[in-house]
């Protein structure tokens, strides 16, 4: 019963944080909205016995990642006159919502052919970090290589694009 | 039940969706990509608990340290559209008109 | 036997190795600084030299194998696979193409040597040597190749570089002329070369396309095939080689750079056709209506050439001419099956012309590129080394004992009488008398009586020794090489014919001492005779004669460039123009365009779903695969 309470409230509540972030104007506003978000798929994913994704998902999304983009969206001092003039957003989002509806309705037709089962805690050792850190560094060592390098490459490009200067000045 | 996660993820998919094509602000656009990553990684997460089996956790792992890498070239791409329009407007950028 | 042959395909890498040296070194230098000419001569001269000693190796190592067994190949790669196709690139040793190896490598080192002095001062050197070892390379792989198919590949690249030569001096728009129709003649060979091949491997490909399974499965087709084979592989001889009806391009070759014409169109590439002949000689011998064709085109083109040769007043005109009588002999020998004969001929005819050539080539140095006869004499006194080398080049050439050319003419002759084709042998003896002639006008107008022109003649000193010392080593060669295949009636043993023997289907006539000494008597007294018939006309100095009637007719060739001009390159070129404003603007373009302009039309009607905003085409993904899902939701009930 708890857990089923629990899900509720965060599943209505992530819902309500994406629906936030794609209408408030001002990106502050939405990315607030979806910070709310992530932290509710935190909690969902403790939910689902995902230990270490749980913690992840508050340090490296929510924490890390979300706070590069509101120190960008500071760093910027964007004003309300600098935003794009979205006069026909509501036009958009109302046929966004058609066009997207066909294919929410069939992949949820998908899911419901999937074989169910009530969500209970699993066993002690599912999702520790232990037990994903030896599949991780065992079965996906390539993956988890190749993923490092794309990080690193990430960073040069970052500085390189960013650290610009203009020489014409 | 596992299904409503998944129906879950499938709806917040669906409002990345509708975020990305529909708004012109750079960082409304970004973020709602962001968004359907994370259902993505729900639905990863689900089907793990679902077949009891952890390679889902390394995937959506996996996941989040590309989003990780694509928020930091994708930031710092915003930052020079910005010195060189001074605008957030994905509607500046029309090469491809025909 | 177990022995390694990786070395037989280092042959032909050597010079073109040093064609891409020599080659990258011109192409990366030329605009900037000047590479000093003797590196470049230097360079050019290894891969030659390099191959000539691989060729000893070649020929020492298959002399100590037993007769029956003196052959081996190496496969370089393959080149290849298509289907039950297996092409290999791979290179067969055995007496013939050791042979011919070893008087290629050795004539094209001592061109290179000589070029070093001859191209001094050019301002490509270094294109000059690049080209001389490509064709030298291309003209190895075209005697090592083991199968039709790399031959060829040889063949082309011998063909490739004697134009770029021709046309070297390609300031002058006729050398790019000359070198235009050497390349267009020779398509037309290939052509020929082409089919045969083709007919070759639809008769018998299948069981291996190399010489050795070719010959092996010879037997296998009907006599039809095997004439018409011959008969399209003969085409291709006849342009290579020059024989009529596709001899035209060969004295306009002479537009090249002197050595050019003495290594390519004298000694090695022109007979690329001979060989030839006598590689397929299995099927030669087969059908002897092909031969008889040989025969017969070969010493009508001998005597065509010789009736030129006579009246030409350009001292390499006369040379070229010469050489394609020569030919023509080359091939009534191999006509009348007598292979050995042929290649020896290939083999004596390489030395003396080559001298003769490179002689001539020191003379026109000398008084500064001309060419003309009338404008020189009295040189003797000027260039004795040059006089008395080429004075044996002109001896060989026409046939005097003890000299190279004697001894493989006479042997051509005798075998076209033992065989039984008297008018082939009266037609040769008549040629070798009019060779005699022309020979010895060219000499006696150039080397002896007084001086025509004062202050060339003032100017003439002997060629540097880079040229001079090629000139006394082939000499020797032009002196010394007819002893290697002594007739018997002389007490010889016939050595090049026994080292042929195996790789060429020679057929004996039943010998006759009789026939043979009437052979050695009549080339005697032709050779006599011309040398008089010059003598007596040139020998104490003469003035340019005015042609007239025959003498004329002969002197503009027959008119045979101007027949072929006619006949075909006009008519070509007027159903070309034709096409070009008729047929292409009304025909063919306009369909085209109005096709394009539809479109364009439609283009511009699909257009405005273009918008150039990102999001857009996103929305239109979506609604992509929006309607794919309403299908897959159908399927899912």
């Amino acid at each position: 019963m708890l857990v089923d309470l629990l899900f509720t409230c965060f599943a209505v509540c992530s819902v309500l944080g994406a629906v936030g972030l794609i209408i408030f104007r001002h990106p502050m506003n939405g990315a607030m909205s979806f910070l709310v978000t992530l932290i509710s798929l935190a909690g969902l994913y403790a939910l689902l016995s995902a230990k270490l994704l749980f913690a992840l998902q508050l340090i490296v999304y929510a924490g890390a990642i979300m706070s590069l983009i509101v120190f960008i969206i500071m760093f910027l001092n964007i004003q309300p006159e600098e935003l794009p003039a979205e006069t026909t957003k509501v036009i958009y989002l109302v046929g966004g919502a058609v066009a997207v509806t066909p294919i929410a309705f069939f992949l949820i037709k998908v899911v419901n052919r999937l074989p169910d089962m009530p969500v209970s805690f699993a066993g002690a050792g599912f999702g520790g970090v232990k037990e994903v850190g030896l599949i991780f560094f065992t079965e996906w060592l390539v993956p988890f290589e190749i993923v490092s390098i794309l990080l690193l490459v990430a960073l040069v490009g970052a500085v390189v694009l960013a650290g610009k200067r203009e020489k014409n000045k | 039940m596992i299904h409503d996660y998944l129906v879950l993820s499938v709806i917040l998919f669906c409002l990345g969706m509708v975020g990305v094509f529909s708004r012109r602000n750079f960082f409304t656009v970004f973020m709602s990509v962001e968004l359907m990553l994370n259902a993505a990684n729900l639905a990863f997460i689900a089907f793990a608990r679902l077949q009891q089996n952890m390679d889902g956790h390394i995937l959506a792992l996996l996941v989040m340290a590309v989003a990780a890498a694509e928020a930091a070239l994708a930031l710092a791409v915003v930052i020079l559209l910005h010195k060189q329009t001074g605008k957030l407007d994905t509607n500046v950028f029309s090469l491809l008109k025909g | 036997m177990e022995h390694s042959t990786f070395y037989l395909g280092m042959i032909p890498l050597f010079p073109l190795l040093g064609a891409v040296v020599i080659g990258l070194l011109h192409v990366f230098t030329c605009k900037r600084w000047q590479v000093p000419q003797l590196l470049y001569g230097l360079l050019a001269c290894v891969g030659p030299a390099m191959s000539f000693f691989l060729a000893m190796r070649v020929f020492l190592e298959l002399r100590a194998l037993p007769v029956e067994a003196r052959f081996f190949s190496h496969k370089a790669f393959t080149w290849f696979s298509v289907g039950d196709l297996h092409l290999d690139m791979g290179f067969l040793a055995d007496p013939l193409s050791s042979l011919m190896l070893l008087f290629v490598t050795f004539i094209g080192t001592l061109i290179h040597v000589y070029s070093i002095g001859y191209m001094d001062g050019d301002k490509s050197y270094g294109k000059f040597f690049a080209y001389m070892n490509l064709f030298l390379g291309s003209m190895l792989i075209l005697v090592l190749g083991d199968s039709p198919v790399v031959m060829f590949v040889g063949w082309e690249g011998v063909g490739l570089c004697s134009y770029l030569l021709i046309s070297y001096y390609s300031e002058d728009r006729g050398n790019v002329l000359a070198g235009n129709k050497a390349f267009i003649v020779n398509r037309i060979g290939d052509l020929g070369f082409v089919l045969g091949m083709g007919f070759l491997f639809w008769a018998i490909g299948s069981h291996g396309f190399d010489f050795l399974s070719l010959k092996a499965n010879a037997h296998l087709m009907n006599e039809s095939t095997i004439l018409i084979v011959c008969l399209l592989l003969f085409v291709g001889a006849t342009g290579k080689s020059a024989q009529i009806p596709l001899y035209v391009w060969l004295p306009d070759a002479m537009a090249g750079p002197t050595p050019v014409s003495a290594l390519i169109h004298a000694a090695t590439m022109v007979t690329a056709g001979v060989y030839m002949v006598a590689r397929f000689s299995f099927l030669y011998v087969e059908v002897a209506a092909a031969g008889m064709v040989v025969a017969w085109i070969g010493i009508l083109t001998a005597l065509l050439a010789a009736v030129f040769g006579m009246f030409q007043d350009d001292i390499k005109k006369i040379l070229a001419y010469s050489t394609v009588s020569q030919l023509g002999y080359m091939f009534a020998g191999v006509g009348v099956t007598a292979y050995s004969a042929g290649i020896f001929h290939v083999f004596t005819h390489a030395f003396f012309k080559a001298l003769l050539f490179l002689g001539a080539g020191a003379v026109i140095y000398v008084l500064h590129h001309e060419q003309n006869i009338w404008k020189m004499g009295g040189l003797k006194k000027k260039m004795p080394i040059t006089y008395w080398t080429m004075l044996i080049g002109a001896l060989a050439l026409a046939g005097c004992p003890p000299f190279a050319g004697f001894f493989s003419k006479d042997e051509i002759l005798y075998s076209a009488l033992a065989n039984g084709h008297v008018f082939i042998w009266l037609i040769g003896v008549l040629v070798a008398a009019m060779t005699a002639y022309y020979t010895f006008r060219m000499i006696f107008v150039v080397f002896h009586g007084n001086p025509r022109d004062q202050h060339a003649y003032d100017h003439a000193t002997e060629a540097p020794a880079v040229m001079t010392v090629p000139l006394i080593i082939l000499a020797v060669g032009a002196l010394f090489a007819g002893f290697y295949n002594l007739p018997a009636i002389f007490g010889g043993e016939q050595m090049i014919s026994h080292w042929l023997a195996p790789s060429v289907a020679d057929h004996h006539a039943q010998h006759s001492f009789f026939l043979e000494f009437i052979a050695i008597a009549t080339s005697i007294a032709a050779f006599a005779f011309g040398i008089w018939v010059a003598y007596k006309r040139f020998g104490k100095g003469a003035e340019e004669p005015v042609f007239a009637g025959f003498a004329r007719f002969a002197y503009h060739k027959f008119y045979v460039d101007e027949l072929y001009n006619a006949l075909f390159v006009q008519p070509y070129k007027t159903v070309g123009v034709a096409i070009s404003e008729e047929v292409e603007p009304h025909m063919t373009d306009a369909p085209v365009t109005s096709v394009s302009r539809l479109y364009m039309r439609v283009g511009s009607l699909v257009k405005v779903f273009q918008s150039g905003y990102v999001r857009i085409y996103a929305i239109y993904m979506i609604l992509g695969l929006g309607i794919m899902s309403l299908i897959l939701s159908q399927s899912l009930n």
